[in-house]
């Protein structure tokens, strides 16, 4: 039963990841749908943050995490590095969490 | 690491832990499946679940497809196994930055797959003497990354448009309780943006 499952989901995950890769569409893109793959990068891994952020444990954050974000934010867009914003960030969080 | 903690303490084998590291390779859908065997639910509705969870890999795999044209076939279902947000992240990073190289994404897509599955066992093992990793704030760390990727990706004000948007959507679904598809509808939904709006 648990097996089933786990094999079950390890196609349906390795779909996922190969379709678009697999299959070749012939001709190229309609500028439209260049604008949308372009943005899509952007658009996915800020969707990711998006419930970190405001709804960490699944529930409303009680303001570390947007704070945080922020200083992180404000981090790697002065000093362009990403471990700078990390550090910032994983510090800023834990100190805000004891608040 | 807390993937086995969770999973271990849920009831499930070491085995079947392993297997999932392993096999399904996918932390938000791994940690669904634990919940759903806990709650005995179908089978098809664990596999149903995980594939719209991982849903939002094929945004993914769609929109890297231009920089792995050069591989062979098999080269992409290679790619594919090894596909996840973190790489993906990294990968779109390296290659606005200008990156060509495919090699950056296989060292860094295959060196988490074994790290994913290294530190599962590690959870298994020894994960009750860890406690809450909330505590110091590692679990921060790779919203940070990502969060630090976006900000390095912007290109146009439109960019930074289409984030907060897709930020916004995906962080409300997730409060609505719809955290499933949170990722993938905001992940879909906030590059129309990009097709209505020039710069």
């Amino acid at each position: 039963m648990i097996w089933m499952a786990i094999v079950g989901s390890a196609v349906a995950t390795y779909l996922t990841r190969s379709l678009p890769l697999a299959v070749t569409l012939r001709g190229g893109l309609p500028p439209a749908a260049r604008r949308y793959l372009e943005a899509l990068p952007v658009a996915i891994i800020a969707a990711l943050v998006g419930p970190a952020v405001l709804a960490p444990a699944g529930a409303l954050t009680h303001g570390a995490e947007p704070v945080a974000a922020a200083l992180v934010i404000a981090t790697v867009a002065w000093r362009r590095s990403l471990l700078a914003g990390v550090i910032v960030g994983v510090v800023a969080v834990a100190l805000l969490r004891l608040i | 690491m807390t993937f086995g903690v969770v999973a271990r303490q849920s009831g499930l084998q070491p085995l079947e832990i392993v297997a999932m590291s392993l096999l399904v390779f996918a932390g938000a859908s791994q940690f669904a499946m634990v919940r759903l065997f806990s709650e005995s639910a179908p089978t098809l509705i664990v596999i149903a679940s995980v594939l719209f969870i991982n849903l939002r890999h094929a945004l993914m795999a769609a929109s890297l497809r231009s920089q792995l044209h050069g591989l062979p076939f098999f080269g992409r279902l290679l790619a594919a196994c090894f596909l996840t947000d973190e790489a993906f992240a990294m990968a779109t990073g390296h290659f606005r930055r200008g990156g060509r190289s495919l090699a950056y994404y296989f060292a860094f897509a295959i060196s988490l797959y074994v790290l994913w599955n290294i530190a599962t066992v590690g959870g298994i093992l020894i994960g009750d003497a860890i406690g809450d990793p909330r505590r110091y704030g590692i679990d921060f760390a790779i919203t940070a990354t990502f969060l630090g990727i976006v900000v390095l990706a912007i290109r146009r004000r439109s960019d930074i448009v289409i984030a907060v948007v897709a930020a916004l959507i995906a962080g409300g679904l997730a409060l609505a309780g719809a955290s499933t598809v949170a990722v993938i509808t905001a992940g879909a939904l906030a590059p129309l943006i990009a097709v209505f709006v020039r710069r």
